[in-house]
Order: structure tokens, then sequence, then C-alpha cells
């Protein structure tokens, strides 16, 4: 009991988990983990969620967030910008240098993620600023752990594809 | 032969394909990609009706069939680009 009460902390410390992650933390046996992971899914504390190859483990109360979060990691450029943000502040033009596209793209890629609700605009000065509502340790966790199979390659270059038609359109 | 091996290959690739744009349309929520989806699937099928076009109880309506496939794809194809 006490173990599974290890578990549920260290899943709300750190939402957007790996299970072999879980495992290196609670340093003991995989099925342990296992046995106890079902037992909290079941009872609904948690749920976990695949993307890409990896599944990932949230608090129960994360999942309305979970397809925010899915459609924000569905492209390699979105993927960078986050990963940027989760850094702290940045503006578009200090986007489009470190992600390496241009500024009309990370503008478009910006808007997108703006209208999804997973990043926040703030004047600063002259200049906008733009920082994630997510926590940044969570998508930075995510992230690391983040890979693709061969159908979602396949299927990101599709959404990229569609996004660049979307976007010559904007311009 | 040959003939069905290439009708084999592109129903397999469809379907590839179909899987592929629902997986991209769960990930992004694209209407498009579902509607992209649906065309490689009618693709396959229409592939599939073509392959039994030998059939008896098929040979007399597959003209109809693969027209009406033919017309869905397109309308499909011209709806993601319309929504996309």
């Amino acid at each position: 009991m006490n173990r599974r009460k290890e578990i549920f902390q260290i899943i709300k410390q750190n939402p957007g988990i790996t299970f072999r992650q879980l495992v290196r933390e609670v340093g003991t046996g995989i099925g342990d983990v296992q046995h106890h992971l079902h037992i909290l899914e079941e009872e609904g504390l948690v749920v976990s969620r695949r993307l890409g190859k990896r599944r990932y483990i949230f608090p129960s109360s994360f999942e309305r967030d979970w397809e925010k979060i899915m459609i924000a990691l569905s492209t390699k450029t979105r993927r960078k910008i986050l990963l940027n943000l989760s850094n702290g502040p940045k503006t578009q033009s200090e986007l489009a240098r470190e992600v390496g596209v241009t500024q009309p793209t990370i503008s478009y890629h910006l808007k997108f993620l703006l209208k999804l609700g997973v990043v926040e605009e703030k004047r600063e000065g002259r200049g906008t600023v733009y920082t994630l509502s997510l926590d940044p340790e969570m998508i930075k966790r995510i992230l690391s752990e983040y890979e693709d199979g061969i159908i979602g390659r396949l299927s990101e270059g599709l959404i990229e594809l569609l996004n660049a038609l979307v976007m010559n359109d904007d311009e | 032969m040959m003939n069905e091996v290439l009708v084999v290959g592109s129903i397999l690739l469809s379907s590839l394909l179909a899987f592929v744009s629902f997986v991209a349309y769960r990930r992004s929520r694209m209407r498009a990609t579902l509607y992209l989806s649906f065309a490689f699937l009618l693709w396959a099928c229409k592939k599939f009706v073509e392959l039994g076009h030998t059939a008896l109880w098929i040979r007399r309506d597959v003209g109809n069939i693969v027209d009406a496939l033919e017309l869905l794809i397109l309308l499909l194809i011209l709806a993601a680009l319309w929504k996309r």
C-alpha cells in the first residue's frame, strides 16, 4: 500500500513520466510497478496515454490537457518551439533563430498554439514574448522520451504537408 | 497474373495510406486528414472491386461501382483541400 502511495506521489510530481522512468524512480522491480500502476489506473487515479513509441503516465486530473498536448506535439516544428519555450519566454525572432525556420513559419505555428491554449503571449516593452501555459518540466519530460515509429513519421509528414499548404495560403 | 499482383500492391499501399492518414487525424484533429483517410480506403475498395471483375455476381455492375467510387474519392480529396 505504501509502495502504491509512493508511485502515485511520483506520478503527481512528474506528470508525463514514462513507465521506464517510473521504474527507475521507484527503484523496484518492473512487475511490482506494473501491478500498482494497474490498480491506480483501475481506481481512476492515474491515466496512461500512448504518443509515438512511448506511453506517458499522468494523474487523472491531467486527462483534459492530453488532447491539447497531443495536438501541440504533432509536428517536429511545434515540438522544437515548445522545447524552446520550456526553457523560458521567447520572442518570435528568437524562436525563429533557435528553431531554424523563417519568422512567418514561427508566426503560423504560434498562432495555432495560442488558439490551442498551450502558449500565452505577453507584451513586454516594444515586443511580444511567448511563454508556455503548460508545465514546462512536463513538456521537457515528454519530449526527452519522444520517439516515433514509421507510421508516426509518415503521419507527421502528412500533417506537415497540409500545414505547409495552409501557410502558403496565409502568406 | 501481373495485373493481379499490381492490383494487390495498390490495395496494400492504399490501405497503409488510409491508416497513416487516420493516425494523422488522431494526432492533429485536422479534418482534411480524415477525408484523405476515407479517400484512400475507398481507393482500396475500388481496387478490390476491380480485382473481382471476373466474379459472376459482380461482373455486370463493376463499371458502375468503380465509377461511383472514383467520384467519391475525388469528392473527398476536394473536401480535404477545402477543409484543410
